[in-house]
């Protein structure tokens, strides 16, 4: 049996190899990617606990919530990445380039 | 058995997401991060999490990826505007740290983590019925929030002379 510790010790190395992706990417799809990355590095947490802690409804049987948040956490990352793609996109078609160093007029 | 599976398909999640971070060409990071998806969703099997697998195929090593490389090939980029990662010491620093507080934390958790892992939590019937039942609501506002990323994404590509 693998102690829940091992699977947060995952979900943090994919998380920070997501972080590190974002800092050190300057290509904006890699950037895109990378956030991916965290996000479902994330959806490996949730589903740990969801296995590893007793979350009772008041009718008493054990609720996978945290599947549930899975669920939405992969909605809300296909809807994120359509958007974000569709600007990366008209960011290429303006300026052609998709270095973020490039696009950095709201920057103080 | 169990713990030979989890650590194999961890290593391999953990090696394809480093090769997708490090690679240079943007497609093939993209389909090291299939692959990223793939162990991901065996680790997803280990945990009785089936449904959540199957969509993590589906949705994200299909679907998202899918939409990923579209746009990659769409821009297309030349040769030698390709770079791969730029090693920076602040952010490697910065992530260190950050894996260091995360390790920190795990380390704190307590009585919590010792409990018996539940038998067989996430049926898919059990995942509908707690969907339907008592998030019905977020449901909801999720298929709001795919519906106005769908208009913002037609808004968006419209070319300036349509609009």
């Amino acid at each position: 049996m693998i102690p829940l510790e091992h699977y947060l010790i995952l979900s943090g190395i994919l998380f920070t190899l997501g972080l590190a992706g974002v800092m050190m990417r300057r290509n904006v799809i890699l950037v895109l990617m990378s956030v991916e990355i965290m996000l479902n590095a994330a959806n490996v947490a949730l589903v740990a606990f969801n296995k590893h802690l007793k979350v009772v409804t008041p009718d008493g049987v054990v609720a996978p919530d945290g599947q549930v948040f899975v669920f939405f956490t992969i909605a809300v990352a296909a809807a994120e990445a359509a958007v974000a793609l569709v600007i990366a996109m008209a960011l290429f078609r303006r300026l052609d380039t998709v270095n973020v160093d490039d696009v950095a007029n709201l920057r103080w | 058995m169990e713990g030979a599976m989890f650590y194999v398909f961890g290593a391999l999640a953990v090696l394809c997401t480093l090769f997708t971070i490090t690679a240079k060409n943007p497609v093939y990071s993209a389909l090291w991060m299939i692959g990223s998806f793939a162990a991901t969703a065996a680790v997803f099997v280990l945990l009785d999490a089936f449904l959540i697998a199957t969509v993590e195929v589906l949705v994200y090593a299909g679907a998202i990826m899918v939409l990923f490389l579209f746009v990659i090939m769409l821009i297309n980029l030349r040769a030698e505007e390709q770079q791969g990662l730029r090693l920076s010491p602040l952010a490697i620093l910065a992530a260190l740290v950050f894996l260091t507080l995360l390790g920190k934390a795990v380390n704190d958790l307590g009585p919590a983590v010792r409990s018996r892992p539940n038998d067989l939590v996430g049926t898919p019937a059990a995942l509908a019925e707690s969907m339907f039942t008592r998030y019905v609501v977020p449901f909801e506002a999720v298929s709001m929030l795919l519906l106005a990323a769908i208009l913002g994404t037609v808004v968006l590509s419209r070319r300036k002379s349509q609009a």
